[in-house]
């Protein structure tokens, strides 16, 4: 009980995207739809209708040309810590169908508890959360591509990035099986991680000294979304570019990102 | 032949004419099923709502209904807690608002739900942190009070009442309605406040956010009062209706008028709190969290800052200033206006708690994503209209809701 | 017993109590809710034994390394290869959506024959043998009415051991028209052809990661440029060595963005730019002078054929591309072009690089000549951080068979491009061929890894040309817009299912194969197209049958490489470390043996490219090309199409990039739907409004506007090539166009 309390003795696993070299190619985001069965349509561009647990949003300086500058900024779901696990989404599930675990940092969803409220969706400052607003229908014969190791969601729940935690299950069987102690950092890495041609997205344990996470969140150019919220996201973004990292929560004229603790 | 199902000494219209009445209303009804059952068989992607609006119109209308509803417990907590006896003549029509209302509610979250057969997970699986789980309890047990508040009058129907089980067990629950009375209200200050905590707990959602008193924040409280004080003058404006429509008068003015200046009391000390707590959020509140107030109100095609002052003082101070005077209260033009202006100022209110909230962005990178309802859900909201029309004509027609109608339309 | 109303009453409450306190109605309430959670319409993935099969992905030019996850004989994911030279493990969006494609019920799954109108979607499924008998029947007739020539092959394959072998086979069957689908890599070619002396089929390598300053002139590094994946890594590599990338376009694009520097210029001054550069190097001395002297001529002067000394590279320079003057062409301060020169001058290893985009279009060559000549001045040639003319390598161990009396005549018939060899195709040159019938007629076209009915530009005059071909043949398995227009389908594995090489991708520093397994049993009745070839060679029997002798294309791969297939079997790649690079100080092999800035034949000056259009044109639409969007052979898969931004697909709809100013000029404000007009052709867009384009500019993507594959990519957008056309270069006979003039009005 004590430990489950003391988050900081346990895992917390996130993430540190290096916008500097993030190319808004938007492989993490179909990697990550290769990785968990997320359905697509005939027509997507109704972003508002689209599920992308991995999101690239791009962003700009707002300056006319030739002033112009432009960046990408992926955003899976920041695995939100609030205060003390009471991240924005889970503490408002009425049928407790979203999980924060305490072991881990990872804000699962339960799907089959899920009864499509759509509450979450509306604490979630980041969009992160996704609804089915369609039955799922893959082409014929293209089913097959589906990765067992995730369950696929029936119309009227709603999904988002789950930290791809199939693999830390996968991870963590892997490594009782050959008798190790615990999973090593290269042991779970998220499909979206591993796919970016970039190299711009770094996980690991946040809590752990060993894993590069923990010394990339420390960057003096790191910072985190709406922060001032008190979400308390566990996504760490870095960027030399002041405006970016200004994009990155809302700020009075007179307040600058160095003067916010 | 259904003369024998009418009350004693009033006078109602010719079962053809009547009949018109709920075929019409039927017609409309019967499109709001339509629509209704495309929800349940298609989906919700039968409605323009999307992953910005993962709350939309009929949510809206759950809670403006919930709020208008609110005339059934707050006439109930005066009449049988307080003990303002004049009410009994009023409370009738104030329980069957309500019990309208709280079904429509009911249904609506029904059709909301992307999952409706597993609807009852939220009390199977509750967490009880979610104020949308102290929705669903206190809802529903309340809409279980209004329909014991109901049955009552149903079972004083003069074709029932012939039936002496049947009369025992009405007059039984009779005597026993003021405690029924009081459950409901208990329960209907929770619901209320934790529809208003809905919003109001969205720490993610600074636009609705706010600060409160140990797990509630201000809107739990706002919303309540506000229901308090504005349900009635939904009872009262549809009292004046059906008297329209009717052609006669049901209520007497003393009755009216006292309901009238409870109400307009009440109003002028939540707008009080209101503007306070609007004040608090424009200058402590948003400001900490980097936005100013018109960091809401600008940058988007339809929220500017009319949709406050429409709010807070059209829908507020103005409708609270009329009924307060005796002279505002006494004439019937006035009056009226003044609950037309509170009926208004309550669903902005609501509308602004649900809509405005999912409008405005958080991200500095996002945009204001403004909606419109698709056919199906006008349909399904203006549905609980036409069922409210039906149980309303059905209900006057056969059953004594309004006591002072035989003495104030005397039949020759 | 009578029933009156009271014990009626009591009797039905006393059900519904019973009932509702009875388990009935709470098991029904938990089995509906289970129901719901295990609809029958929603799939459930089969469990199944997890292996993974290296292999390499092919659906563009960059051969990465993948790792297929297969559950049981099911691929489930594709993911990049760890540890592969190429990729270090990452993988691009299109790459990772290949499954899709694998699985897509839109392939061709059968030999087909055109039963309707050609493009009518009518087919009747054929056997192989019905398949293979009719294509070598009607090569067999064409032999005997002497018209062996009157046949042409194209290939996307790059120069693998396919399209060798595709080569071989119209060779020995006697037609000089085999095509590859012509891109910058032509022109990198030709670059070092004349100035570097290298062998046509030398292979272009780049040491991008040891330069440290990069002048790129629109290449699109961070768009496709190159091998996608690989150029990622590089930048990303080049943040922390603290390289700077410069990019010069009009744009701001993805490339631009990350770029240490923005540049935009007014398009096609480019050239105009790196003489301006090369004009302050040479008056501030800032280039390298050692190298210079010892190893290039044509700087100082030039020789021509008659014995006369005529300016060379640096009088021309001097004379005419002073920064003010450049400042005019290009629309850059004076002071902004010395500035960068001088940086440039700075930087230890600094490269210039051409090529638009992801370099789909060869482009002009004066332009290359010209940012060429600026490596030549730092001496970035043949040296560390420097741009190569690689060895090709040794693969070519197949036995020579002479040819027979048709084949000997027919090769030496003129190619139906102009071309006066086969080192370079000019494929922009074959629709005016066909239409006109001359120098001959078009009898028949084999089209295999490739789809030149959609990526060739000007669309309409491709369709003609199309229609007049007797006779079409695709090799393909997606029904993409050329197999759609063909008359046969003799439908190829897909990548994933097939043995092939995969040759060093482009831009690369060293000589790497890879080798593309079958990772899957064909799904379908499908061939892979080098067992139809030798088929079909058997079919035509003769000295055809004899060139390509072997039993299969895996025998005939085999021999292709040599030693190097058991690496490549083993590590599914081959990298020859024992490579001997040519260096720096070795001699050219071009006539004067040396590094050549100009000679008689040429001297990189500007001519700018003439861009189709007059003044009722007041626009100029620039194409450019985006990670998202494959706009090749291979169409964007369902999970491509739905991470397009909303800025570029609309519902049905394609969006135009446009500054807001030029917009506002013209009253047009975002989404609004407008007609575009180019001398080419027109399309209906909707307006996006983009500060970082520069204004009078628009730009469309590559890629959108199918009107074949699937519903998940057919009738969205517009293709570009339907709005444009090719613009023959004066050196090269390639395409040179790189824009087009248009208008916009309100539609
Ligand atoms: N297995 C496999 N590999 C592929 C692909 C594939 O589908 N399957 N796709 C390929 C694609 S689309 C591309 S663009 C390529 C990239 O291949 P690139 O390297 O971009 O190749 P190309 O421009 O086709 O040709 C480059 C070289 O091919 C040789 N070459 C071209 N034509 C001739 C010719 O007529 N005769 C001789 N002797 N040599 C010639 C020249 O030596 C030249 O230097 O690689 C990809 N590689
Ligand atoms: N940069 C570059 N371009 C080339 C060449 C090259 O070597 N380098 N080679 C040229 C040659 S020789 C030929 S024959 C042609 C071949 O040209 P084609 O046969 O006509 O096309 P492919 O190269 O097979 O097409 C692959 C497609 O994948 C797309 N693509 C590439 N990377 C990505 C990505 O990360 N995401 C998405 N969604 N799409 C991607 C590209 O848009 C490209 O259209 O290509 C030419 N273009
Ligand atoms: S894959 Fe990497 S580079 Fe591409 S958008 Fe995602 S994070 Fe950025
Ligand atoms: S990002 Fe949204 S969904 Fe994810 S934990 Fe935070 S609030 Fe929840
Ligand atoms: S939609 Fe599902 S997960 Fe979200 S709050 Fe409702 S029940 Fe919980
Ligand atoms: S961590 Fe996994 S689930 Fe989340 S965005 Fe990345 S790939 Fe998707
Ligand atoms: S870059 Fe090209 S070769 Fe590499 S994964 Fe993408 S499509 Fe395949
Ligand atoms: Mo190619």
């Amino acid at each position: 009980m004590k430990a489950e309390e003391n988050h900081g003795n346990t895992k917390k696993f996130g993430m540190v995207i290096d916008l500097d070299v993030c190319t808004g190619c938007g492989s993490c985001m179909v990697a990550c739809m290769a990785e968990n069965n997320v359905p697509f349509r005939k027509d997507e561009s109704d972003k508002l209708k689209s599920i992308t647990w991995m999101r690239v949003y791009k962003l700009s300086n707002g300056k006319p040309y030739p002033e112009t500058d432009i960046c990408y900024l992926p955003r899976p779901c920041q695995h939100c810590e609030g205060h003390e696990g009471h991240s924005p989404c889970v503490s408002v599930c009425p049928a407790t169908a979203t999980d924060y675990d305490m072991q881990t940092g990872i804000v699962s969803q339960i799907y089959t508890r899920c009864f499509g409220c759509r509450y979450c969706m509306a604490a979630c400052p980041y969009h992160a959360r996704y609804f089915n607003w369609y039955d799922p229908v893959w082409p014929k014969g293209m089913e097959k591509y589906l990765n067992p190791d995730v369950s696929v969601r029936m119309r009227g729940v709603v999904e988002k990035c789950s930290f791809c935690i199939q693999r830390y299950q996968a991870a963590k069987n892997r490594a009782f099986m050959e008798g190790k102690a615990d999973i090593e950092e290269g042991d779970y890495q998220t499909a979206c991680t591993q796919a970016c041609p970039a190299g711009a997205i770094t996980f690991g344990d946040l809590n752990n000294p060993a894993h590069a996470v923990y010394k990339l969140k420390k960057q003096p150019n790191a910072f985190r979304l709406l922060e001032r919220l008190g979400t308390n996201p566990k996504i760490y973004y870095l960027s030399s570019r002041e405006w970016v990292r200004r994009a990155g929560d809302n700020y009075l004229k007179n307040e600058g990102p160095a003067k916010i603790g | 032949m259904d003369s024998a199902f009418i009350p004693n000494g009033v006078r109602r219209c010719a079962p053809g004419k009547f009949l018109v009445v709920l075929a019409v209303a039927g017609a409309v009804l019967l499109w709001g099923v339509y629509a209704m059952l495309l929800c349940w068989f298609k989906g919700l992607n039968q409605t323009n709502m999307n992953n910005n609006y993962g709350f939309a119109l009929w949510i809206w209308a759950d809670l403006a209904v919930i709020a208008l509803g609110g005339g059934a417990f707050f006439t109930g907590f005066l009449r049988y807690i307080i003990g303002k006896d004049e009410l009994k003549n009023i409370v009738n029509y104030a329980v069957l608002i309500g019990f309208i209302c709280y079904s429509s509610a009911l249904l609506i979250l029904a059709i909301d739900i992307g999952q409706p057969l597993r609807g009852w997970f939220i009390f199977w699986h509750a967490n009880v942190h979610s104020m949308l789980t102290e929705v669903a309890f206190c809802l529903s047990c309340y809409f279980g009070v209004l329909t014991i508040e109901y049955i009552p009058l149903i079972l004083e129907n003069r074709g029932i009442d012939r039936v002496p089980f049947l009369h025992h067990l009405g007059h039984n629950m009779h005597d026993i309605m003021a405690v029924f009375a009081a459950t409901g209200a208990f329960l209907s200050f929770f619901h209320q406040g934790s529809l208003g905590g809905v919003a109001g707990v969205l720490f993610g959602r600074p636009f609705s956010y706010r600060e409160g008193f140990f797990i509630w924040p201000w809107t739990f409280f706002l919303f309540t009062w506000s229901a308090a004080a504005y349900g009635p003058c939904f009872t009262l404006l549809i009292t004046k209706i059906t008297e329209a429509v009717t052609g006669k008068k049901l209520v007497k003015d003393n009755v009216v008028e006292l309901l009238a200046k409870i109400s307009g009391w009440m109003m002028v000390t939540y707008i009080i709190a209101k503007i306070v707590d609007t004040l608090y959020w424009a200058n402590v509140t948003a400001p900490s969290k980097g936005l100013t107030l018109m960091d809401f109100y600008s940058h988007n095609a339809f929220y500017g800052v009319w949709i406050l002052i429409l709010e807070i003082v059209i829908g507020g101070i103005i409708p609270a200033a009329i009924l307060i005077t005796d002279k505002g209260r006494k004439s019937p033009a006035a009056r009226t206006t003044a609950f037309v202006l509170a009926v208004i100022g309550v669903c902005v209110n609501r509308w602004v708690m649900v809509l405005q909230v999912m409008a405005a962005p958080v991200m500095t990178f996002d945009k204001w994503a403004l909606y419109y309802p698709s056919w199906q859900e006008v349909a399904t909201t203006i549905l609980p209209v036409a069922y409210g029309v039906i149980l309303i004509a059905i209900s006057y027609r056969y059953l004594p809701i309004f006591p002072q109608e035989p003495e104030l339309n005397p039949i020759d | 017993m009578k029933i009156d109303r009271r014990s009626f009453l009591s009797l039905g409450i006393g059900v519904a109590a019973g009932t509702a306190f009875s388990p009935l109605p709470w098991k029904l309430m938990d089995d509906v809710s289970i129901w719901t959670q295990n609809w029958p319409w929603t799939p459930v993935p089969a469990k199944g034994e997890s292996t993974w099969v290296n292999s390499v992905c092919t659906l563009c030019p960059g051969s990465c390394g993948i790792s297929v996850r297969k559950v049981d004989d099911r691929g489930v994911k594709i993911e990049g290869m760890k540890d592969h030279p190429v990729n270090q493990g990452g993988i691009c969006s299109l790459g990772l959506a290949g499954l899709q494609l694998l699985y897509s019920p839109d392939r061709v799954k059968t030999p087909l024959k055109r039963a309707g109108k050609r493009g009518e979607g009518k087919w009747v499924s054929i056997s192989w043998d019905q398949a293979i008998s009719e294509v070598a029947g009607k090569l067999k007739e064409l032999i005997t009415g002497g018209q062996a020539h009157t046949v042409a092959g194209i290939t996307g394959g790059g120069p693998n051991t396919l399209s060798r072998l595709f080569k071989r086979f119209l060779t020995a069957y006697g037609s000089p028209n085999f095509f590859n689908i012509p891109s910058i890599d032509d022109s990198y070619r030709l670059a070092l052809q004349m100035m570097n002396g290298a062998t046509p089929d030398a292979t272009v390598g780049l040491d991008l990661e040891n330069t440290d300053f990069i002048l790129s002139f629109g290449c699109g590094l961070l768009d496709g440029w190159g091998s996608p994946v690989h150029m990622f890594k590089t930048n990303t590599a080049w943040r922390k060595t603290q390289a700077r990338v410069i990019q010069i376009e009009p744009r701001l694009s993805r490339t631009a963005a990350k770029a240490y520097q923005w540049i935009p210029i007014t398009p096609g001054s480019e050239g105009a730019l790196a003489l301006g550069i090369a004009n302050v190097l040479i008056t501030e001395s800032l280039y390298r002078k050692d190298f210079v002297d010892n190893y290039t001529s044509g700087f100082e002067g030039v020789v021509n054929a008659s014995g006369e000394l005529q300016k060379g590279f640096k009088q021309h320079v001097l004379d005419n591309f002073s920064p003010k003057a450049v400042s005019e062409l290009t629309g850059l301060d004076p002071a902004a072009i010395t500035l960068l020169a001088r940086e440039f001058a700075k930087a230890k290893a600094p490269i210039a690089l051409f090529g638009r985009g992801q370099g789909k279009l060869p482009g002009s060559m004066d332009e290359a000549l010209a940012i060429h000549a600026l490596n030549m001045l730092m001496g970035a040639i043949n040296q560390k951080g420097g741009i190569y003319a690689l060895p090709t390598p040794d693969s070519q161990t197949w036995p020579v068979v002479p040819p027979d009396a048709v084949a000997d005549s027919g090769v030496k018939e003129p190619r139906l491009d102009g071309a006066s060899s086969d080192a370079y195709s000019r494929l922009n040159q074959l629709p005016p061929a066909v239409l006109s019938g001359k120098p001959y007629p078009l009898n028949a076209l084999l089209v295999m890894e490739a789809n030149p009915l959609y990526t060739m530009s000007n669309s309409k005059a491709v369709q003609e040309a199309f229609d007049k071909i007797p006779l079409v043949v695709s090799f393909s398995s997606f029904m993409d817009e050329t197999a759609q227009n063909s008359d046969l389908i003799l439908p190829n594995h897909i990548y994933l299912e097939r043995q092939e090489d995969a040759p060093l991708p482009a831009g690369f520093s060293k000589p790497v194969i890879s080798l593309s397994k079958a990772v899957f049993k064909p799904l379908h009745n499908t061939q892979h197209a080098g067992d139809t070839l030798i088929l079909l060679a058997k079919g035509l029997g003769g000295s055809v049958a004899e060139t390509l002798p072997w039993k299969d294309f895996e025998a005939c791969l085999k021999q292709a490489m040599g030693d190097k297939m058991e690496p490549l079997q083993k590590t599914g790649y081959w990298v020859n470390t024992g490579a001997v690079f040519p260096d720096g100080k070795t001699t050219f092999t071009t006539p004067s043996g040396k590094f050549e800035f100009a000679s008689s034949a040429f001297c990189p000056g500007f001519t700018p490219v003439k861009i189709e259009g007059d003044a009722s044109y007041p626009l100029l639409l620039i194409p450019y090309d985006t990670m998202r969007l494959a706009s090749g052979y291979a169409a964007n898969p369902p999970f491509d199409t739905k991470i397009l931004e909303e800025t570029i697909l609309l519902h049905q709809d394609g969006l135009i990039e446009i500054n807001p100013k030029t917009a506002q000029s013209m009253g047009l404000s975002e989404n609004d739907r407008v007609l575009l007009q180019t001398p080419r052709g027109q399309a209906n867009v909707l307006i996006h409004l983009e500060e970082g384009i520069m204004p009078g500019v628009i730009a469309l993507p590559r890629g959108l506007g199918h009107t074949a594959y699937d519903a998940y990519i057919a009738g969205k957008g517009v293709n570009l090539n339907g709005l444009t056309g090719p613009v023959a270069d004066p050196i090269s006979g390639l395409d040179a166009a790189w824009g087009i003039k248009a208008k916009l009005s309100k539609a």
